[in-house]
């Protein structure tokens, strides 16, 4: 006879009960999930989270009020939780999970690990230490009115890594640079534009026009000739931006007049860009005063960040912005730096107004503050019902483990509207691990073409090893026999390797590293293959890693938009080109939001400085779903019934 | 009634504007303000009742009511986050009032201790949606039917172990915009940038286009003929939980209550039998439902409630 405690059967109320499980994030997703765990029964919950709450977040993260703004999400969230379930053990962290804190033996303790992260170097990472420990993983991620759940076990199921997932848009320098030819270029330069003034200044987030630009030289030698012309010109390229405002006192005229005017003179001068492009028009702050008319009343209908001012409107911004980032840079004290944050007004305000006036130079039409935020902060719109949902599912799939019952586990898919099939929900089997995979396969092995002279190791570390790889802490050798250490995790001690070139230490066409992360107890051979080939830009190639099911090819457009709305217009089930048969093109979503520095094809780099991790865009990849549903078609006009299976 | 609201409140502040902000992105400023000038009435605060109330709070209505009859149990803590710990022998709509009203100071969340049952019909007449769960089945076809009539949208639901259903009646007559992706011929110069001269959908851009649909009723969903051939063809469409809801309205009407895991075995028995009935009245085999479902069929579930309360609450939010 069957005995049921509440709606559970008593085995499971009782292994709830004791068990342990650990939530990965306390924002969207988190909040529901915990809310949902102590209600089912689960007694010992761990949370961690490194991020503290916003305004922007009460909308849909429940668990905060107004009042708790800047807290610890872990802390406040363990609270709420408390006020409805004193009798839960819950552990708030609050802190970052890629911490070496948490390694194996901290995984271990649990039976089950469920994420609610909002970013892709996590959510590797967490993989990694669930196939280190063997235990299983519930990944889920959302967007807008999209969602999914699925189960990762080692050995059983694919892990998160097992299909290659589009790495993140990146632009070329000399497209920022140079030839901007959409708003997002123009906000990416912007971006880079704020470090160089106020922030970390970064060489690969230059602003001035880009000399070496090899298109823009008629012959080979005219591209080393610019370049020393350039520098004798002083104002372009030897003093560093940063210095160079300095020198000035930020004086928000002559900035403007440098930017806007004298350098887009100068990317006049490199005619053969224009061939083929519309030519920028330089602006002249002078011009601009005197032609100036007065506003008009605008309609207080919308949002007022949803006005698009006129050009003069934005050079008042660009000087107010930059005379408050210049007080807040000059309080914080000598050789203090600024951290850009689409939350901050100053720094919002300002990368609106000088990617306004740059896309009004290139004839593009100027873009609405709102509509900058979202581009520039990658922001994922975001609601409670669909993470509702979503958590719900992440507890019943969890259940269905815990009862042993791995078999019966699904992705299941969230979608916009029913499908053909009348469905909401879509649940899909499980894939098996795939042989290739670079993680979870028995000897993962990859293939990495880049120019041995060109690359250097810290490079390597960062742009392929980390961002790439998603390791956190690498140590390398080279597999030449002696096994001579490349880079070693241990602060300092490899550290003058870091800007010698791969090839000074014999590596070549065919050469093989052997790279490894202690914490994720990972290891990745890779097979170095030389090339001098590589396309504008473009630092490294992962060569054909081809899944089993290669996901359909996203045209370029698609591509960019995915980018430049976060991840809102990539997320639309159904109205992409694809054609969807009977099954929704469904989208594997990662909700990301925070920003990322565009640089040549490389992800933004974590700064510790920084209260987020590591930043990306949403990427989706299409994924075909095998249903283990029995065809309906649809036309039942009778019954508004909707089945969520 | 919407749009004579719209008219007085054109306005969204800084405030709202800043806490919405993630759902303005998805949904636009019109629908927000929409939600911002309507008033949902919601009956039944428990597990599914309370995910709904959460989501309609959170999404910024103009007002909610809770409307429930019964009191706290010791259940009501384990099935929903509104009610303290502290607070049973109260009366559930009013427990829950505090913690329903700190999820968004901007909303006026009232609560209401009277039944259902005994509301005059014009009680529903002050509400833009309706929202019933945990009724009976009388109730909500009567519910139903009445705000129809008077253009208020009507959403039922409820929860029954790992079970779950909803429903909703927009009204006969529902005009609705979807977005839909542009077609795009851009113009000789193109002012978004020179790239691209061809014809393409652009996602970025979409045209809302109207749309008109129309909602059955509660009761004709419910009283479907399946003698009929056109009934009969759709049968192996329609998923077993229809059914189920049947066997669990009856069970509900009879009974005057839910299966209670408390009385298990009785309730099983009885649940077995309904079934049957249900089934041989809709001159339809009993194997269609088999005997699994019993078990799984009890209480609340918290998962089962969010999963349910979401979509619910979505539906609500659209409209």
């Amino acid at each position: 006879m069957v005995q049921l405690v509440g709606s559970l059967r008593r085995e499971l109320a009782e292994s709830l009960s004791t068990c342990k499980v650990l939530v990965v994030g306390a924002g969207g997703i988190g909040c529901e999930l915990l809310k949902n765990l102590v209600l089912t029964g689960f007694k010992n919950i761990e949370v961690i989270d490194l991020d503290t709450i916003d305004v922007s977040n009460l909308n849909r993260q429940f668990l905060f009020q107004k009042k708790h703004v800047g807290k610890s999400k872990a802390q406040v969230a363990k609270e709420s939780a408390l006020q409805f379930c004193p009798s839960a053990n819950i552990t708030a962290y609050h802190d970052s999970i890629m911490n070496p804190d948490y390694n194996v033996e901290f995984f271990r303790k649990f039976m089950l690990v469920m994420n609610a992260l909002d970013n892709r170097a996590a959510r590797n990472h967490v993989n990694r230490m669930c196939l280190a420990a063997d235990i299983p993983l519930i990944e889920s991620g959302t967007a807008g009115y999209l969602g999914q759940v699925t189960v990762i076990k080692k050995g059983m199921t694919e892990c998160y890594e097992c299909q290659p997932k589009p790495t993140q848009k990146t632009f070329p320098g000399c497209t920022i640079r140079n030839t901007p030819s959409e708003p997002i270029h123009c906000i990416v330069w912007a971006k880079y534009l704020f470090n160089q003034l106020f922030g970390e200044e970064d060489a690969d987030q230059e602003v001035s026009p880009d000399t070496a630009d090899p298109e823009a030289a008629w012959n080979p030698e005219d591209t080393a000739a610019r370049a020393t012309a350039s520098e004798k010109d002083g104002d372009i390229k030897r003093v560093s931006t940063k210095e160079w405002a300095r020198s000035t006192g930020y004086d928000s005229v002559k900035l403007f007049n440098k930017l806007f005017k004298d350098d887009i003179m100068y990317l006049l001068t490199m005619d053969k860009l224009w061939k083929k492009r519309k030519a920028p028009i330089p602006l002249d702050w002078q011009q601009l005063e005197n032609s100036m008319r007065p506003q008009e009343e605008s309609p207080a209908s919308g949002l007022k960040d949803q006005q698009v001012l006129g050009v003069w409107g934005y050079c008042q911004l660009f000087q107010h912005s930059v005379e408050t980032l210049r007080l807040q840079l000059q309080e914080k004290g000598e050789g203090s730096e600024l951290v850009w944050d689409k939350d901050d007004p100053p720094a919002m305000d300002f990368v609106t107004a000088a990617a306004n006036l740059r896309m009004h130079i290139f004839s593009m039409n100027m873009k609405s503050r709102f509509d900058v935020k979202s581009m520039a902060g990658n922001i994922i719109p975001a609601i409670a019902t669909t993470n509702a949902v979503i958590a719900g599912l992440i507890v019943l799939e969890g259940l269905k483990i815990l009862s042993g019952e791995l078999e019966s586990c699904r992705t299941i898919f969230l979608n916009k509207c029913p499908n053909l099939r009348k469905k909401l929900l879509v649940p899909c089997i499980l894939d098996p691990p795939s042989a290739n995979c670079y993680v979870c396969a028995s000897k993962p092995e990859v293939t990495v073409k880049l120019n041995v002279q060109k690359t250097t190791v810290l490079s390597l570390q960062d742009r392929i090893l980390k961002e790439r790889f998603g390791m956190v802490a690498p140590d390398v050798q080279i597999e030449d026999g002696k096994g001579t250490i490349l880079i070693s995790s241990e602060e300092g001690e490899t550290e003058a390797n870091n800007n010698k070139f791969l090839g000074d230490f014999g590596i070549r066409n065919g050469s093989r590293l052997q790279a490894d992360d202690f914490l994720q107890d990972y290891t990745l051979l890779i097979n170095v293959l030389h090339t001098e080939e590589l396309e504008r830009d473009v630092e490294f190639e992962v060569v054909g890693e081809a899944p089993d099911k290669a996901p359909p090819p996203q045209n370029n457009q698609e591509e960019v938009n995915s980018i430049t709305n976060g991840n809102k217009d990539s997320a639309q089930p159904s109205t992409s080109s694809k054609a969807p048969a009977e099954d929704d093109d469904i989208m594997i979503v990662d909700s990301d939001e925070e920003e990322a520095a565009a640089s040549s094809s490389v992800a933004a780099t974590s700064g510790t400085k920084r209260k987020h991790p590591d930043a990306e865009t949403g990427e989706t990849s299409s994924k075909r779903p095998r249903t283990d549903q029995s065809a309906a078609a649809p036309t039942d006009d009778d019954d508004d019934i909707i089945a969520l299976d | 009634m919407i749009d004579m609201i719209e008219k007085e409140d054109p306005v969204i502040s800084e405030e709202e504007a800043a806490q919405y902000d993630r759902q303005i992105r998805l949904w636009g400023l019109d629908a927000q303000k929409r939600l911002r000038g309507s008033r949902v009435l919601l009956a039944g605060v428990g597990g599914l009742g309370a995910e709904v109330a959460k989501n309609l709070i959170l999404a910024g209505v103009k007002g909610l009511t809770l409307l429930d009859h019964e009191q706290v149990s010791e259940d009501s803590c384990r099935a929903q986050f509104l009610v303290p710990v502290t607070a049973q022998g109260q009366n559930r709509a009013q427990a829950s009032l505090e913690r329903a009203q700190n999820l968004n100071p901007m909303v006026e969340v009232h609560a209401d201790p009277g039944r259902i049952e005994d509301k005059p019909d014009d009680f529903f007449l002050q509400f833009d949606a309706v929202c019933l769960t945990g009724c009976s089945r009388d109730l909500m076809v009567r519910v139903d039917q009445l705000c129809s009539k008077h253009n208020i949208k009507v959403f039922c639901g409820d929860v029954h172990g790992y079970y779950g259903y909803m429903f909703c009646n927009l009204g006969p007559e529902h005009n609705y915009v979807e977005e839909k992706p542009k077609v795009v011929k851009p113009p000789a110069d193109s002012n978004d940038g020179p790239e691209a001269k061809k014809a393409k959908i652009d996602p970025n851009e979409t045209t809302m286009v109207k749309k008109t649909t129309s909602f059955c009723t509660l009761k004709e969903a419910l009283e479907v003929d399946w003698t009929s051939e056109k009934a009969k063809a759709g049968l192996k469409r329609t998923p077993v939980d229809y059914f189920l809801l049947h066997v669990l309205l009856k069970f509900h009407t009879d009974k005057g209550r839910d299966p209670d895991p408390k009385s298990f075995p009785e309730d099983s028995q009885l649940l077995r039998q309904i079934r049957d009935d249900v089934l041989e009245a809709l001159a339809l085999s009993a194997d269609l439902l088999n005997d699994d479902f019993i078990s799984y069929c009890f209480s609340e579930m918290s998962p089962v409630c969010a999963v349910v309360g979401g979509v619910l609450g979505q539906e609500v939010v659209k409209d």
